[in-house]
């Protein structure tokens, strides 16, 4: 018994010198002026993505852009003669948040305070974005080109000013295809298929938008669930209404299982309208599989990147530079041809460009106030497409061209339209 | 000496609550930023944790759908702290009959949404006393399926897919204290508050009662235990403490959205529960411990493949749950115990048969 | 004075398997019975309603039903067997069909298919003897643990050796429709209706007419008691979760070519079987498969009709309707209740 007092004394002993101790602030030492994740030669970024769980399809970006940095990294600048940028090199980390925005947020504070990144670049979602997005503003961190085309970005650059997007929103997005259809099947009915989440309904309403006054065009709307097992019940209702282009907003693996259920309810769209973000390799050739090629040729969706698959651009200056570089720098084993790599490369270019126009001692001030500078033309995109943004457009990427699907690829049929 | 030694026994369990508390006082001091993060989501996840204990280990009633009551103490203590000024400024439009208020401080929505949560609890234990284990899964599995599926769908009132950002934390009262320490520990002394109301629970009559339920229903109702009364009072107790842990992720992460609590994390909050160790309100340290830095650590460089490497942690996951399994099917918790136990009666044993001898 | 006693009703003297039918034949004709009731109430209640269209909904709620019947079976079939709820047969099937996918770029569909079933009932005994072995006479709960980790490593496992993305799985039959009395059916659909019913018969026959099949029943009825007389208990329960292995492939490769192959296919699929099987009663495999056929109609027909509901709601309000039929028979529909004994 008298131990065990003894004990308690001890504790409690310990416990009265060690509150009062505890409360105390712990500043962090740091050299005044040092801009944190940049030192003398290299620059630390980071992004959360989700490699594994349900979106790992779009697991490919970071790695296409690992393998840009790379390149960047190796290569010697042809003005200042460095390497990297202005001879920082460029250290990449990612994390894998399983598009779990509670993850996301755990992640992103261990890259900015565990890893002390000095900005984050490309962090995939716009649910795990948003759930950042307040952090990012109160540490001041900049978080660009996030790689989501939901339209909070660009529009609530006010509110949120250390957070900047890159891609065709899909507001814009759903207005180029209003504007195509006007101008080349103003008689279509519209049947729309879309996710029912803020990426579906954000592609509705731009089309809307763009249809303007023809409206009506749209004779049914119905949308799915990313639980449900099968899309039959909305697919013959589309056929019902006496729809003759099927409209997909979907997401990749969505978007294959529809195709193959259209044709399997008996329903022969004359036009199938496919979202960006769907329109890829793979998801044409499972379509192609499950109804035919037939049913998808003739499919069209837009694009504002060259397709890096398409026998026409084989010879094209960026396409093969992007070969060199995923074969050179990029992981061992991989299929290049996807889409997603590709979709990497061409980010990381822009961020490059980013840190250059930040100067060459960036602080992360600077970099925010380049993203409302931009103004170039970036390889990667389609002829015509220029990176811009100024003090009022924060959408650095807007146009689009519509393409069309044949026979495994896809060809420019428009000239560029300007989404906003 | 025996008798010494007996209380120096049962003085261990005290003596490590007490130790933990001056560990965890003594934390912030040693520890940076994102550390202190972590371990304010252990306390979060344990507070879940023993309120899952208390419903599957001591009432024996198999629960999938915990995360779901974690998901309504979040979304309560969203909704109160920005109250209806702060929810209409986010262009939502929530009915008139909810009593929003205009937004309180953090820290009491706490105890509100530990008892909306409750309620909440309730109301599902009455219908599980008809339902049997099989069903009761089930019927829980249901409700964690269908919870980000309704948030999203009352989008007026939850900011649907892209949720509520809640104010970012701040110190109460003007205190001189870093955030990150406030938080810290906001959510200790919650943990402690709710270990210790679990402790009073289930070394008392209650605790008893759901023992005896879960070993033989039909036993204890034979010993004059109402079983009803005391596993409705299990589910109502085990969504409470998981509504508090849900205000304070809530209030630490700054963000609720439905994604946030698919039907994964009940999965996960019940592996964590039995390999900490149920039956053992210790266990739900060791499963909050190993369910806030497992996810972290196992995203290590490739190994063979990068294709490896993102797959890996779910693989090792899965694999380790089943040795785990295999291997210590007590959980950790019962693990420790055991030890302690062999180490006391060993030498107990020993000293006693020598002095037989002799 | 003598009290006149009652006329007693004439026996129902039939046998067992004349009463099955009976049974059967009355639940196929009451179900038509139902569905044609539902349909002329939502004649009246729904502004565009078509006969053709209703059909339409109900042959592919039937076709979806199957897959979840299948699934649903596998679960009840090691329930009986071995008390325990495998929530990694989804997965199980899941993997297995990656491998049917993989066998398909070497040879044509139906050796694929043959093939693929032999793996999968190797690998459901192999993992009944050496992961469920071990664990079997510990509590529910640590049970439910281990298949929770073999959903998850099985998971990650195809993740891993086929990655991730979404990849197109053939079916053996052509992805057209046909018209059948004015209502457009997917022969898709009729195809998957077709085998399993296929598979049910075989499996129904399996159980009653062998040997094996009996020795089977012996064990699920009482472990103890067919020890007794001899049976290799731990051999037949190896066999159980083999056949459900294959109950699973089945369901994987019927569902794949509409659903699209990718690692995370049956989840939401395992949710709809669980419950159906539930909803059936757990040990009934008449249960499960009437509760997968109920689920696959209802869901379409309440997000079709039902306007409130809408979409979004289809799942929860499904559960709901479980959940109140629970309620009212905790057994299932087919179970048997539960008699608990000290």
């Amino acid at each position: 018994m008298k131990k065990l007092l003894l004990a308690l004394l001890g504790v409690g002993a310990a416990l009265t010198v060690a509150l009062p101790g505890a409360f105390a602030r712990t500043e962090a030492t740091q050299a005044p002026d040092a801009v944190p994740g940049i030192t003398k030669n290299s620059i630390v970024i980071g992004g959360t993505f989700p490699l594994s769980g349900i979106a790992s399809l779009y697991a490919p970006i970071p790695r296409g852009m690992e393998a840009y940095f790379n390149y960047v990294n190796a290569r010697r600048d042809k003005k200042t003669g460095q390497r990297g940028i202005y001879g920082r090199k460029i250290v990449w980390k990612y994390y894998d948040d399983g598009y779990n925005p509670g993850q996301t947020v755990q992640l992103t504070n261990k890259l900015i305070l565990d890893d002390k990144v000095f900005a984050t670049v490309g962090s995939l979602g716009t649910e795990p974005v948003l759930a950042v997005r307040p952090l990012h503003k109160k540490l001041k961190v900049p978080q660009v080109l996030v790689s989501t085309g939901a339209s909070y970005w660009g529009l609530q650059y006010k509110e949120y000013p250390w957070t900047s997007g890159w891609q065709t929103d899909y507001v814009a997005e759903g207005r180029v295809y209003a504007r195509w259809i006007l101008q080349n099947a103003a008689s279509s009915k519209i049947g729309v298929f879309f996710q029912n989440d803020d990426y579906g309904k954000d592609y509705l309403r731009g089309l809307k938008q763009g249809l303007g006054s023809r409206r009506s065009l749209i004779v049914s709307e119905l949308s799915y669930e990313l639980s449900d097992s099968s899309y039959a019940s909305q697919l013959s209702r589309l056929r019902q209404s006496g729809a003759d282009t099927l409209v997909l907003f979907t997401t990749p693996t969505p978007t294959a299982r529809a195709i193959g259920t259209a044709k399997a309810v008996g329903w022969n769209p004359k036009q199938i309208v496919i979202n960006s973000v769907s329109a890829t390799d793979q998801v044409m050739a499972g379509a192609a599989r499950a109804a035919g090629q037939a049913y998808v040729n003739g499919a069209i969706s837009t694009g504002y990147l060259k397709n890096n698959t398409n026998p026409k651009y084989r010879t094209d200056g960026a396409i093969k530079a992007y070969r060199r570089i995923m074969g050179k720098y990029g992981p061992d084993g991989i299929n290049i041809n996807n889409t997603f790599y590709y979709y990497g490369v061409a980010k990381a270019y822009d961020f490059v460009k980013l840190m250059y126009l930040a100067g060459k001692n960036p602080t992360r001030a600077k970099l925010m106030a380049a993203t409302a500078k931009m103004n170039w033309v970036n390889p990667y995109a389609l002829k015509g497409v220029r990176i811009k943004t100024s003090r009022t457009d924060r959408f650095p990427i807007d146009q689009g061209k519509v393409v069309r699907y044949n026979d495994g690829s896809w060809t420019e049929i428009s000239a560029l339209y300007k989404g906003r | 000496m025996n008798v010494v030694r007996r209380n120096l026994g049962r003085a261990i369990g005290p003596a490590l609550f007490l130790a933990a508390a001056v560990l965890v006082i003594l934390m912030p001091r040693f520890m940076g930023e994102f550390r202190l993060l972590q371990f304010t989501l252990v306390a979060i996840y344990a507070i879940a944790l023993i309120g899952l204990n208390i419903l599957t280990g001591y009432s024996g009633q198999i629960s999938l759908g915990h995360g779901a009551f974690v998901g309504v103490g979040a979304y309560t203590a969203a909704l109160l702290s920005l109250g209806r000024p702060g929810l209409e400024a986010l262009q939502l439009d929530p009915p008139s009959w909810m009593p929003l208020g205009d937004g309180m401080r953090p820290i009491f929505t706490i105890p509100i949404a530990a008892l909306v949560t409750g309620l909440f609890g309730l109301l599902i234990g009455v219908p599980a006393l008809r339902l049997g284990g099989i069903s009761l899964a089930l019927a829980t599995l249901a409700i964690a399926v269908s919870f980000p599926i309704v948030m999203k769908r009352f989008a007026e009132v939850t900011g649907g897919g892209g949720g509520i950002n809640l104010n970012l934390p701040e110190t109460p009262f003007g205190w001189d204290i870093s955030t990150r320490h406030w938080l810290f520990y906001e959510a200790w002394v919650t943990a402690g508050i709710v270990f210790l109301a679990g402790w009073l629970l289930t070394r008392g009559r209650i605790g008893r009662a759901w023992r005896a339920i879960r070993d033989g229903e039909v036993a204890a109702v034979s010993s004059g235990v109402n079983p009803a009364l005391y596993k409705t009072f299990a589910f109502g107790v085990s969504a409470a403490f998981a509504g508090a842990a849900g205000a304070l992720l809530a209030i630490e992460t700054a963000y609720v959205n439905p994604d946030t609590f698919p039907v994964g994390i009940s999965i996960l909050l019940l592996a964590s529960a039995v390999i900490g160790g149920l039956g053992s309100l210790a266990g739900a340290i060791f499963g909050a411990l190993l369910y806030v830095f497992l996810p972290i650590y196992a995203q290590k460089p490739p190994i063979f493949s990068f294709e490896f490497a993102d797959q890996a942690p779910g693989v090792v996951f899965g694999v380790f749950l089943i040795v785990i399994m295999l291997l210590l099917p007590g959980g950790i918790a019962h693990f420790f115990r055991a030890l302690v136990v062999a180490a006391r009666t060993g030498r107990f044993r020993r000293r006693s048969r020598t002095s037989e001898l002799a | 004075m003598a009290i006149p006693a009652r006329p007693a009703l004439p026996a129902l003297d039939v046998s067992p398997a004349a009463r099955t039918l009976i049974l059967g034949v009355g639940g196929f004709l009451g179900s038509i019975a139902v569905l044609v009731l539902i349909g002329l109430v939502l004649t009246q209640t729904e502004e565009v309603f078509t006969w053709s269209g209703y059909w339409q909904q109900v042959v592919s709620g039937l076709a979806q039903g199957a897959i979840f019947a299948s699934l649903a079976l596998a679960l009840v079939l090691i329930y009986r067997a071995t008390d325990i709820l495998n929530f990694a047969q989804g997965e199980m099937a899941t993997f297995t069909t990656y491998i049917a996918w993989s066998l398909m770029n070497h040879m044509s569909y139906w050796p694929a298919f043959a093939l693929t079933l032999a793996i999968a009932f190797i690998g459901g005994a192999a993992i009944e003897r050496t992961i469920i072995r071990p664990v079997e006479h510990r509590p529910e709960i640590v049970i439910v643990i281990v298949t929770i980790g073999l959903l998850i490593a099985l998971n990650g496992l195809a993740a891993w050796i086929w990655n991730p993305e979404v990849k197109a799985f053939d079916s053996p039959f052509p992805n057209r429709t046909t018209e059948i009395g004015g209502v457009v059916v997917a022969i898709q659909d009729l195809g998957v209706l077709g085998v399993t019913l296929v598979t049910v018969i075989l499996l129904w026959a399996f159980f009653r007419f062998t040997a094996l099949g009996l020795v089977m029943r012996a064990v699920a009825n009482s472990q103890d008691a067919s020890r007794l007389l001899g049976v290799r208990v731990g051999w037949m329960l190896a066999l159980g979760w083999g056949l459900a292995a294959v109950l699973g492939a089945i369901a994987g490769m019927m569902a794949a070519p509409s659903v699209f192959l990718d690692p995370n296919m049956m989840l939401i699929i395992l949710i709809y079987s669980f419950a159906a099987a539930v909803l059936g009663g757990i040990d009934s495999p008449v249960g499960a498969i009437v509760g997968g056929l109920m689920l696959g109609v209802l869901i379409n027909l309440l997000g079709t009709y039902v306007d409130f509901i809408g979409g979004d709601l289809r799942l929860p309000a499904a559960l709901v309707v479980l959940l109140i039929v629970l309620l009212i028979r905790p057994q299932g529909l087919f179970g048997h209740k539960v008699v608990r004994r000290v």
